[in-house]
């Protein structure tokens, strides 16, 4: 076995991005505290929240990315895997510079969300895909919360559209919940009961 | 309020003895732990899971005591006006809300308004959640057979319990808050003051006291930060004996504090949005949650490589610093500003 296989590092990268997440999100309330934002005019709080929002986007973009990396892992193979990384960064670009940031995020989260969702249909159907974690429960609830992430962040480019907002809302909140409880739970159950049926039938036969 | 004081006074009686009894419980189970730590027996053993039962007990029927008194709330404390009033209040509600997309209900005079106060507000929601702890402990502590773990499990209740009699005590001053906020209300007033007082309390009835949301995603946080003290005596085990075991347990109640965390901070977002506006995103409470989630998620991952060299160090110091960043967390609302402070 490698020491240091993709698997490992990928989730090593992904802490330190969380990291620097916590970082910037304690950052952003000692500001908040110490520029004493409480009480301020709404336009003043919806800037600090353009600021952070602004500050939290590479990082986002980074954890988007290596997701980009974790998603199509499941459905192609290397080679086919770095062109593809290729393709997402180059229109990624393109969208950066056609629309403004903000819409290139869009585009990667759409995109994530779409192949998020065929690796959701596969998993379900029971196809044989590259995780990290093994089973089919497993691999369902993981593939439904990962999904449910990038549909929660998609939905605060939604915010303005007050219905759709709501429903991506519900939606995204249901696949992170049934996800979790899937993936915590569902194995040691299905193992729990497979076990009781063959002790059942051990002691039939006996 | 005329009609509350008798309740008040049976609730602050039986409350302050349900106090004494719990400090004697918790300085009989601290005295429990030097015995335990130095000769681990039966018998010290038994005596700290009979007074970890009591407490857990004494804790159930402060919870009933509270039950209780927002029982006599809900039928003391009634929001309503005179028909001309009301005939005025609706014209006002159905004015607001042609302009507004979440609006409050118009006044109903057959059903005037009532607080259905959740049993979790001001210091009630210490009760709530060291109460969910005790009952967990408990379990764990019997799933459990390592000296270290259940002596841990024992001091964070012994600490849980002083917290709640000295320094949160919820029948000591019942509601402070909330009966400061309805007071104006049963003093005698001018019928235009009346409708001032109503237009106060009414929209704190409708998006706070009385929201749907106020009775799952508080209650959901305070599962998980009983959980997630549960997990972290089980990391400071897993790291002082290195057992697989303490391990194990701290996994299991990492998963289900997970679940009730991501649960009750989703179910905040769709409150945050009808209650204050699109204008919450990046408050300090908002922003430590959101890095307590990261943390633990963290953990969750990490945890997938525990068996890898350096991991079970990192795996167990991950755990600790969830905890750390969930007593931050709770602390934060205290210190620092925003929607959330005091909360």
């Amino acid at each position: 076995m490698k020491r240091y296989n993709s698997d490992f590092i990928l989730i090593l990268v992904t802490v330190v991005i969380m990291f620097l997440i916590s970082m910037l999100c304690i950052g952003g309330m000692f500001y908040f505290k110490w520029a004493e934002l409480q009480n301020v005019v709404p336009a003043i709080k919806i800037a600090y929240q353009e600021q952070m929002n602004s500050l939290l986007a590479p990082f986002l973009l980074a954890l988007l990315l290596t997701l980009g990396l974790c998603i199509p892992r499941r459905l192609f193979p290397h080679r086919r895997l770095y062109a593809f990384i290729i393709l997402l960064g180059l229109t990624g670009l393109g969208a950066a510079l056609a629309w403004g940031w903000r819409e290139a995020l869009l585009w990667i989260l759409i995109i994530s969300a779409v192949l998020q969702a065929v690796v959701l249909i596969l998993a379900a159907s029971g196809r044989r895909l590259k995780f990290l974690c093994e089973g089919y429960w497993n691999r369902l609830g993981s593939s439904s919360v990962h999904l449910g992430l990038v549909l929660f962040c998609m939905d605060f480019f939604l915010l303005d559209r007050w219905n759709v907002h709501l429903v991506i809302f519900w939606i995204s909140a249901a696949c992170i919940f049934i996800g979790t409880v899937i993936t915590f739970y569902a194995e040691d159950m299905m193992d729990k009961l497979k076990g009781r049926k063959e002790s059942q039938k051990f002691m039939d036969r006996c | 309020m005329p009609h509350l004081s008798s309740a008040i006074n049976i609730y602050q009686t039986t409350g302050g003895l349900l106090i004494y009894l719990l400090l004697v419980s918790a300085a009989a189970l601290a005295v429990c732990i030097p015995f335990q730590a130095k000769q681990p027996g039966k018998r010290p053993e038994r005596a700290a899971y009979f007074l970890m039962t009591v407490i857990s007990a004494l804790l159930a029927a402060g919870s009933i005591l509270v039950i209780w008194f927002h029982w006599e709330i809900y039928q003391n404390v009634v929001l309503s006006l005179p028909e001309n009033l009301a005939r005025e209040i609706n014209r006002w509600l159905a004015a607001a809300a042609d302009r507004s997309s979440y609006s409050l209900p118009l006044y109903d005079t057959t059903d005037p308004p009532r607080y259905i106060l959740p049993f979790w507000l001001e210091n009630e929601k210490y009760l709530f959640w060291f109460l969910a702890y005790a009952v967990m402990a408990l379990f764990a502590w019997r799933r459990l057979n390592e000296s270290i773990f259940r002596i841990l499990l024992q001091v964070l209740l012994v600490i849980q319990t002083a917290v709640l009699c000295l320094v949160c005590n919820p029948f000591q001053h019942p509601l402070p808050g909330f009966l400061q906020e309805i007071g104006p209300w049963f003093s005698p007033l001018a019928p235009m003051s009346r409708l001032g007082v109503f237009m106060q309390l009414y929209p704190r009835l409708t998006f706070y006291y009385n929201a749907h949301y106020m009775w799952t995603h508080p209650p959901l946080l305070f599962l998980a930060y009983a959980g997630l003290t549960v997990f972290f005596a089980g990391c400071v085990a897993m790291l002082w004996t290195g057992k697989r075991a303490c391990e194990t347990m701290a996994y299991g109640h990492a998963k289900v504090s997970y679940i009730f965390l991501t649960l009750g901070m989703l179910l905040g977002y769709p409150w945050a949005l009808q209650a204050w506006g699109p204008n919450w995103w990046w408050d300090p409470k908002v922003a430590s949650s959101l890095m307590m989630w990261i943390v633990f998620s963290t953990y969750l991952h990490a945890r997938l490589y525990l068996s890898r060299r350096w991991m079970w160090g990192f795996v167990g110091g991950l755990g600790i610093l969830c905890f750390c960043a969930m007593l931050f967390t709770f602390t934060a609302s205290f210190f620092f500003p925003g929607e959330h402070t005091g909360h």
